[in-house]
């Protein structure tokens, strides 16, 4: 049996961590919602300011579970985590700003170019964490539970010992993130089925 | 293991899968300079589909591939509520809707086809194709489906030709993978499947076997190649050790070979760190240009035909040795008996994934 042991919610203006709040949005300063968020975690590190809004998303996702998951990169070997994540746009939101870049601008920006795929945010959570483990990126029409269940137990059952999966709901400003490590017998936490998943990831347009 | 079979492939070198490997035979390219294709106007070599498909070319090769399938198939399998359909794509129809670019061609196949389950799109860069077929396996193994059909498909677009511009990575002349001139890659466009199935009967043509693969990330950096190969290393090491295959048991590696300097340089490190620099090893992207997420499927479909007929295919673009470390690149056609093909792929975000095709 496999168990949800951490999980975080990301969504438009109210971040929790394991159903707790973490941070309320705030509306008088001029930092965006995740800056705010990067800043709470007192985290150190720059190559965050040049991630696009996905990849933001899944990088503080990933530190949030960190944060209450704290013997996470001990507890596995560097390929033992697998990342699985899926959204419903794709890498939209960097495909419009670098199609404005030659369209508008008429200079096609490289810096943007390079966001304008789904699976860059997985490459950002790996060197970040030097995690060289399995990684997937779907897409499907809306949230889809039954995908990170039989996905995730599917990798469980491969060779990788936790899966760090997510939803990642990031376009035109709007937000609606949720992640959620998943570990194996032995672990403690809620069983890790449709119903807790959609409990946990508290998409409430989604699911 | 999984039967694998009923490939089939339209690129420009071809509206079906017999089509594209006699083209493939006899070393033609489906590569041509394409006038003014380039950001600033200037002419590009691009493997580009000339045929008319109406507006919606992703759609129209989704639903073409289907149908030709289906005739190489039990075609109930193809609505069957025990089949599970896997797009792999990077881009999808980029041009139709840019902030939901696969719903309106997955709704066109859902409906046209009378799918059961809806089909899962596995966006996962140039290692897409190699990675959906991989998850088709897994859930064929894990019991969830009984068969699976996995469709790569990626069109050219100005958005994808003038970001690979802008990362001066497009090649001035038709793509040379490995060779010591290459200076890039040729974009191509194109549509693969193949059937991956528990019962061997639902083949008209007898399947091969498919041995479960496996992904690894570089953890280095999300554009550039990794100056060890190290990703690639470790997701062939991981195919080959939980299918308890030896390096030495691979009669053929269909590799990734994109052409650029540090792709190909990367490929030739990790391949000697694994002991397989003398296994003979093509590219395909001589042949088909890179399409991206089809480029796993096509290449796949391509090392089945080559192992059916017993034939080692041309690398197509190369002529001398181009990477610090040696690689037997099979520089001319060639019969010879071939059971195993490990065939490889590497992508942005540092993905790297491998899966390996056996006779039965």
């Amino acid at each position: 049996m496999s168990f949800i042991t951490a999980y975080c919610h990301i969504g438009e203006d109210i971040c929790t961590v394991n159903g707790a709040v973490f941070l309320q949005k705030k509306q008088d300063v001029t930092d965006s919602w995740f800056k705010q968020l990067y800043k709470e975690l007192a985290i150190e590190y720059p190559k965050f300011y040049k991630m696009d809004m996905l990849a933001q998303a899944g990088f503080i996702g990933s530190e949030l579970i960190k944060k209450v998951s704290p013997d996470l990169s001990t507890r596995y070997q560097d390929d033992e985590i697998a990342l699985l994540f899926a959204n419903q746009q794709s890498s939209a939101d960097a495909d419009i700003r670098f199609q404005d870049s030659y369209l508008e601008k008429k200079s096609p920006s490289p810096s943007l170019f390079v966001y304008t795929l789904p699976n860059i945010v997985l490459g950002e959570i790996a060197i970040r964490n030097k995690w060289f483990g399995e990684n997937m990126f779907a897409v499907f029409p809306k949230f889809a539970p039954e995908f990170i269940i039989q996905y995730g137990s599917i990798l469980l059952k491969t060779g990788s010992k936790a899966v760090l999966a997510g939803w990642l709901g990031v376009l035109d400003g709007k937000v609606e993130v949720s992640l959620f490590l998943i570990g194996e017998k032995g672990d403690d936490g809620i069983p890790f089925n449709k119903e807790n998943l959609i409990k946990c990831a508290d998409l409430r347009d989604q699911a | 293991m999984t039967y694998i079979g009923a490939e089939e492939i339209i690129s420009p070198l071809g509206q079906n899968i017999q089509e594209n490997f006699k083209s493939v035979c006899e070393n033609r390219s489906g590569i041509s300079l394409v006038t003014e294709a380039g950001f600033n106007k200037e002419d590009i070599y691009l493997a580009k589909i000339i045929a008319d498909a109406g507006i919606f070319k992703f759609e129209f090769l989704l639903i073409k591939i289907l149908q030709n399938l289906s005739a190489q198939i039990d075609p109930s399998c193809i609505s069957s509520d025990k089949t599970i359909v896997i797009i792999s794509s990077t881009k999808g129809d980029l041009d139709r809707n840019i902030a939901d670019p696969f719903e309106p061609s997955l709704s066109a196949i859902v409906q046209k086809f009378k799918l059961a389950n809806q089909p899962i799109v596995v966006s996962n860069a140039c290692i897409s194709g190699v990675l959906a077929i991989n998850a088709a396996n897994n859930y064929i193994e894990s019991g969830f489906y009984e068969h699976a059909i996995v469709i790569g498909c990626d069109v050219i677009s100005d958005f994808v030709l003038f970001g690979f511009q802008s990362l001066f990575a497009v090649s001035a002349e038709p793509c040379a993978p490995f060779d010591k001139n290459r200076n890039g890659i040729s974009l191509g466009e194109g549509c693969s499947a193949v059937v991956l199935s528990k019962t061997k009967e639902i083949f008209k043509n007898a399947p091969l076997a498919l041995l479960s693969g496996t992904s690894a990330n570089d953890a280095n950096h999300i554009s550039g190649p990794s100056r060890t190969g190290e990703g690639l290393y470790r997701t062939v090491k991981k195919t080959l050790e939980q299918n308890d295959i030896s390096a030495d048991s691979i009669d053929f590696i269909s590799a990734h070979g994109t052409a650029t300097v540090f792709n190909d340089e990367m490929e030739a490190i990790a391949f000697d760190r694994l002991g397989m620099s003398t296994v003979p090893l093509n590219s395909l992207k001589g042949y088909f240009g890179h399409t991206l997420g089809a480029a796993g499927v096509i290449e796949t479909a391509i090392s089945m035909q080559m192992m059916r007929n017993d034939l080692l295919v041309k690398s197509l673009g190369y002529s001398e040795p181009g990477t610090s470390n040696s690689l037997n690149i099979t520089t001319e056609n060639q019969s010879s008996e071939i059971n195993t093909i490990l065939k490889t792929a590497s992508g942005f975000g540092g993905c790297n994934a491998s899966l390996v095709l056996r006779k039965l």
